[in-house]
């Protein structure tokens, strides 16, 4: 699903912020990508929605070498993935509902699809009831359910979650993850970067560390330090 | 409501959004384009004054006062055998008396005392195909005899024809100016719109959006703004040269010279060009502004 051959990308002469990545995630998995600030994740997320070009190697998502991928076909790549932000990125004067149509306005779903899929993203988030809410009405781990709805409406095969509790407290956070766990029982490809190192203890998932951007350790199942 | 309305409304929503900021907008291109207009309108009635100066405007033989009638149609019959002559028409005491009326229109008593004398002598109109012959054809006119003088105001003609050539370029260029000068302050406003919606922007990037998605809605505010000037201009351009035309002295215009036209004949042609650059500023100057938000 998701593969990165002998991949580095520099940003300045010297420094690489990735250097000869190989990695590869399989359809399904979950997915937790760790390490300290600085040590590539972001970079990584780059890379794969090609908004940052590999200085060298290559990326395969979904079946697609997206370093030859032409700009114009560069949305239809990013259709395939899901993003989950740590802000949430939500559009705070339009309604819950409205969010998630938004995003299903944007890959010109169907009128028939989008009242289906509003209806039944919100009940896999837990949000049904709260579709006429603003955004500011409801908790944090209420507005980060709406951003995952959001990723969801769509139906992507891989959904990224780049601190998806970075801002939660613990409870919401468990919650938000259960979700996940949810989404990647129905065959949802899931990667998510995070700190929070009781859950990715708790999960017992795979875990790929990067430091000084390489990959310092890629375990089958593992915990947050080791 | 497919993707295309629905990209249409938000493009209407967002001008509701930026609404002082689109009105001032608008107004401002208003103000370009009623100078344009005002200029469109000048250089359209010097063109169709410069038409008939070259088409009608010919020259007026004065016909000795005491050739009888007979004597008129020899004289008629030999200026028909002057190369290069379009067409000739007898202006009798009577019909030049009732011109000279229609110049005098509010002071027709000085004419009063006139009536029976009939002073004005009867004359030819004489209009020749080409105006570089004009100078050949009026020497073989004067020539003929009866006729006592010819008048011909060749300077005016050649005056009022360099006169518009200049007119045009000058609009020409005018024009150019207004157009980019609209095109900026619309592709302004579109930036700030663009500006306030960047999180929208780059939330639509990150779920997919097209590029083309992603401009419509802006293409369609620009287009809004553009067409609503236009309008807005045309209406009050309209009002203007109706109400100014209407008093306007009518002086001239039965006798052929200079004379403004009635709006009838200009209307259509001020919308046309109105709307097609409102709209041509709009989309354009809205594109322009997009381009470099779509880097993500």
């Amino acid at each position: 699903m998701i593969e990165f051959i002998n991949v580095s990308k520099k940003y300045n002469h010297d420094v690489a912020a990735l250097e000869d990545i190989n990695v590869k995630i399989e359809k399904g998995e979950f997915v937790f990508l760790v390490g300290p600030s600085g040590s590539g994740k972001s970079t990584f997320l780059k890379l794969m929605v090609k908004e940052d070009e590999v200085t060298t190697g290559t990326v395969i998502v979904n079946n697609t070498n997206i370093n030859k991928l032409k700009e114009k076909d560069i949305p239809f790549l990013r259709r395939k993935i899901g993003f989950v932000f740590q802000d949430f990125r939500l559009l705070y004067d339009r309604t819950v509902a409205e969010n998630i149509i938004f995003a299903l306005r944007v890959v010109e779903a169907s009128e028939k699809d989008i009242k289906f899929q509003v209806k039944a993203v919100l009940e896999l988030v837990g949000l049904s009831g709260k579709e006429n809410f603003y955004p500011n009405q409801l908790s944090g781990g209420e507005q980060q359910r709406i951003s995952l709805a959001r990723a969801l409406a769509t139906k992507p095969p891989i959904i990224i979650a780049d601190e998806p509790t970075g801002n939660l407290d613990p409870k919401t956070a468990n919650e938000i993850f259960k979700t996940l766990l949810d989404i990647n029982a129905r065959g949802t490809t899931i990667l998510v970067v995070t700190h929070a190192k009781d859950i990715v203890d708790g999960l017992n998932k795979r875990v790929i560390a990067l430091d000084h951007g390489k990959i310092v350790r890629d375990d089958a199942r593992g915990g947050y330090l080791k | 409501m497919t993707t295309n309305t629905y990209l249409i409304k938000e493009g209407y929503d967002n001008l509701k959004k930026h609404g002082s900021k689109t009105l001032s907008t608008m107004l401002i291109i208003c103000a370009t384009m009623i100078v344009l207009g005002i200029f469109i309108i000048l250089l359209q009635n010097v063109n169709k004054n410069v038409e008939t100066v070259k088409n009608e405007q010919g020259f007026q033989a004065f016909i000795d006062d005491a050739s009888t009638e007979t004597e008129i149609e020899y004289i008629k019959d030999r200026i028909k055998l002057i190369a290069g002559i379009k067409g000739i028409k007898y202006i009798d005491k009577d019909m030049a008396f009732e011109d000279a009326k229609s110049v005098f229109k509010d002071q027709e008593y000085l004419l009063d005392g006139l009536q029976k004398v009939k002073p004005f002598p009867a004359s030819f109109i004489i209009t020749f195909n080409d105006i570089n012959e004009a100078s050949i054809i009026k020497a073989a006119v004067e020539k003929v005899d009866g006729i006592t003088k010819v008048k011909y105001n060749e300077t005016t003609i050649q005056a009022v024809i360099t006169i518009s050539k200049i007119a045009n370029i000058f609009l020409l260029g005018l024009g150019s100016i207004m157009l980019i000068i609209s095109m900026f302050i619309i592709s302004n406003t579109i930036k700030l719109a663009v500006y306030s919606n960047k999180r929208e922007i780059y939330i639509m990037k990150y779920i997919g959006a097209t590029n083309t998605f992603i401009r419509k809605p802006f293409i369609v505010e620009g287009a809004i703004m553009g067409l609503l000037s236009a309008l807005l201009s045309f209406v009050l351009i309209s009002v203007t040269y109706v109400v100014v035309y209407a008093r306007l002295p009518k002086v001239g215009t039965s006798l052929g010279i200079f004379g403004f036209m009635p709006y009838s004949q200009l209307w259509y042609q001020i919308l046309g060009i109105f709307i097609i650059i409102g709209l041509f500023i709009g989309v354009v100057g809205s594109a322009i502004s997009i381009r470099k938000y779509l880097k993500v």
